[in-house]
């Protein structure tokens, strides 16, 4: 993939480097992409969808209850999402997400059973959740480390890697989801706690948001993540370090699906090893709806969190106005389509301009 | 991105089965096919081939069998594939049908991926019991034993009804469309909550086996039907996804669940509140149904074709009566 993005790229994204580079200076670049046509358009999707059910169920739709739900409901696919999205800018791809959140669970998971099982006291959950953020943050750096040195594409990578965490996992226990997997003080307190009435999953949610999102516009790490996405050539010349850089970018992806693991965890208290074969195509088609460029160099955590959304409010929203199931998944993927359509659109115009 | 993990076990099972054919044409050139006892069933070579191996519902099943098989002299082993994957379950096949047993006890995995290689084993002088699951071609096979689902989805909707006060809204959360038991389970619950004039059964929704979605559809139905009073899970993951759901809404306990089987971790689920039905299969009863067809077979007497076994459902104050407690399923012998 990386290969061929750089045939494609200097020629389809030599017209707005310089005006990017220039806006570097003068606005902060979190601020302009905040700002982003790209985000206007698919937030305006998202509005109307709410709108539309709001409309649609009086009373029902957006209340309290269920605007939390969705948020709660959103919130392991958004951790996913963030990390996704580095990836991706980096004309980069991740499929491994739900095998790796597996494994980091089983890992924690099965600490977890030696060590008190349900009953463990805070210091087994402490060392649970840094078992899982390690086992995630190495296995992708690891998928990272193939991916720089060995000019394997990510595509093929992280495939391999879906299939190999999964079967480590399910080595490890057999195929079945261990008992006593999660403590009850993971449970009650990440899990189904709340600080003044919003669901922890929710802030730490927030919090990796909003953290990784500075980070991917406010910091050297974000821009070389940027421009290695636009032109890995030139930031080679540059000399910035190509391989190492990406090595870190799967290693953050890893982090978070090891975070993932631990929200997962924490709320549904079992590992379900069965239940994440299609995390990546979830997060991948919220990432795709979010604005960030498949061919790399383009993209933002906020976009993320629209397109993580859209389809959260799309299936909530159907079920509620009673809509025939069947119509879930054909709506998610027209969705899909037009938004991707309505953003060619738009770079379209705007490049003949 | 499934499909990429069968295609890996499919290359890797290929591979066993070359293998295997190769042992197995060794092996049919030595004639040992039969124990040679004429009559009766002392002395019957019997295997037992299940779904999944270490599904406390197969043990349960496996321990029964064994133990009837046992009282009757039988030459009694059994295993198991280690996942429900037709690749991994016709290495299995093909290595017990090397060893000409005179009877198989099986679960098939699949209706009709292994209808060829039973096909062969039957037609080389092995007694086929089909147990728990079955295959389409009603040539195989001498006898098929299985749980009535239809009837389980039925003491399900009653015992849920009871639940409910026999008002509300209920809904049925299942895997997927298209699998013969869960379909036939949800067909039974659904005729018989037509029964109870004050209940209004929602659309079935399927979560494809993902607990994230069951959480998020149990509380997409709460937003749209405050009144809803019971639910039917699908399988276990179905389970999980739910309670988490319902807990995450504060409804835990006032929204009745009602889920299939009784597995160790269901059982407990039960007993912490989680739970509030269980419909319990009877998988002792199929396994020791089918070493008796067996034998009746080897003893040239009649045998039953089809048998359908009991389902009982269990909650939270019948669960310590020892005729009730007798169906949970147990992780070992």
């Amino acid at each position: 993939m990386s290969a061929n993005s750089q045939d494609i790229k200097p020629t389809a994204k030599a017209p707005d480097a310089p005006e990017s580079d220039g806006g570097r200076f003068a606005v902060p670049p979190w601020l302009r992409r905040a700002a982003g046509v790209s985000e206007l358009w698919t937030f305006v999707i998202l509005v109307a969808l709410v709108a539309f059910f709001t409309i649609a169920a009086p009373g029902k739709f957006f209340t309290t209850y269920d605007i939390t739900q969705i948020a709660v409901n959103a919130s392991i696919y958004l951790v996913l999402g963030v990390g996704m999205t580095f990836v991706i800018i980096t004309a980069g791809i991740d499929l491994s997400i739900g095998s790796v959140l597996v494994l980091a669970a089983v890992s924690a998971g099965e600490y977890n059973v030696h060590h008190g099982g349900p009953t463990a006291g805070w210091g087994t959950v402490v060392v649970c959740v840094v078992i899982a953020l390690a086992v995630g943050t190495g296995w992708g750096a690891l998928q990272g480390a193939v991916v720089a040195t060995g000019k394997v594409p990510p595509l093929i990578v992280t495939l391999g890697g879906l299939g190999a965490a999964l079967g480590i996992a399910e080595l490890a226990t057999g195929g079945q989801d261990p008992a006593g997997a999660a403590a009850t003080h993971l449970q009650n307190s990440l899990g189904f706690g709340k600080l003044l009435g919003i669901p922890w999953m929710v802030i730490l949610a927030a919090v990796v948001t909003a953290l990784f999102g500075a980070v991917l516009g406010a910091t050297r790490f974000g821009s070389h993540t940027l421009a290695i996405g636009s032109n890995p050539t030139a930031v080679r010349r540059a000399g910035i370090p190509v391989g190492r850089h990406l090595i870190k970018v799967y290693g953050l992806m890893g982090l978070l699906a090891g975070l993932g693991a631990v929200m997962w965890l924490a709320s549904y208290g079992t590992t379900s090893i069965a239940g994440h074969s299609t995390d990546n195509l979830k997060v991948i088609t919220a990432v795709v709806l979010g604005g960030t460029s498949l061919f790399g160099g383009r993209g933002s955590v906020l976009g993320t969190v629209i397109g993580v959304f859209i389809p959260a409010v799309l299936t909530t929203g159907l079920i509620v106005i009673g809509v025939q199931q069947y119509w879930q998944d054909v709506a998610v993927g027209v969705v899909l389509v037009v938004a991707v359509y309505i953003d060619q659109m738009r770079r379209k115009t705007r490049e003949r301009a | 991105m499934s499909s990429t993990r069968i295609t890996r076990k499919v290359l890797v099972a290929a591979g066993t089965v070359l293998a295997l054919t190769g042992a197995a044409a060794c092996s049919s050139s030595s004639d040992s096919g039969g124990s040679g006892s004429k009559g009766g069933a002392s002395g019957k070579k019997v295997r037992l081939i299940t779904g999944v191996k270490s599904d406390p519902f197969y043990i349960t099943m496996t321990c029964a069998a064994q133990t009837e098989a046992k009282a009757k002299g039988m030459d009694f082993s059994a295993d198991g594939s280690a996942q429900w994957d037709v690749s991994v379950q016709r290495p299995l096949i093909d290595s017990v049908a090397a060893t000409r047993p005179d009877g198989l006890l099986i679960s098939p995995v699949d209706v009709s991926a292994l209808t060829p290689s039973l096909k062969q084993i039957q037609s080389s002088g092995t007694k086929v019991a089909l147990v728990d699951t079955t295959v389409t071609d009603t040539s195989i096979g001498i006898t098929r034993i299985s749980s009535d689902n239809e009837k389980g989805g039925r003491v399900a909707a009653d015992a849920l009804a009871k639940l409910m006060d026999e008002k509300g809204s209920a809904i049925v959360i299942s895997v997927k469309p298209g699998v013969s038991t869960t379909d036939a389970r949800i067909k039974g619950f659904t005729e018989e909550m037509g029964k109870y004039p004050n209940i209004k059964l929602l659309p079935t929704l399927y979560d494809n086996d993902l607990p994230a979605t069951a959480a998020s559809q149990i509380q997409s139905t709460l937003a749209a039907h405050p009144d809803l009073g019971g639910v039917f899970a699908g399988n276990t993951n179905t389970g999980t996804g739910i309670a988490t759901g319902l807990k995450q809404a504060g409804k835990q306990g006032t929204v009745k669940v009602a889920a299939f089987d009784a597995e160790p971790d269901e059982v407990a689920s039960l007993k912490a509140g989680t739970l509030q039905v269980l419909v319990a299969q009877d998988p002792g009863a199929i396994g020791k149904e089918a070493v008796d067809q067996l034998a009746a077979a080897f003893e040239g007497k009649t045998v039953q074709k089809s048998i359908g076994t009991n389902m009982v459902a269990i909650t939270k104050a019948n669960m310590n009566q020892p005729e009730i407690s007798k169906y949970f399923y147990k992780a070992g012998c």
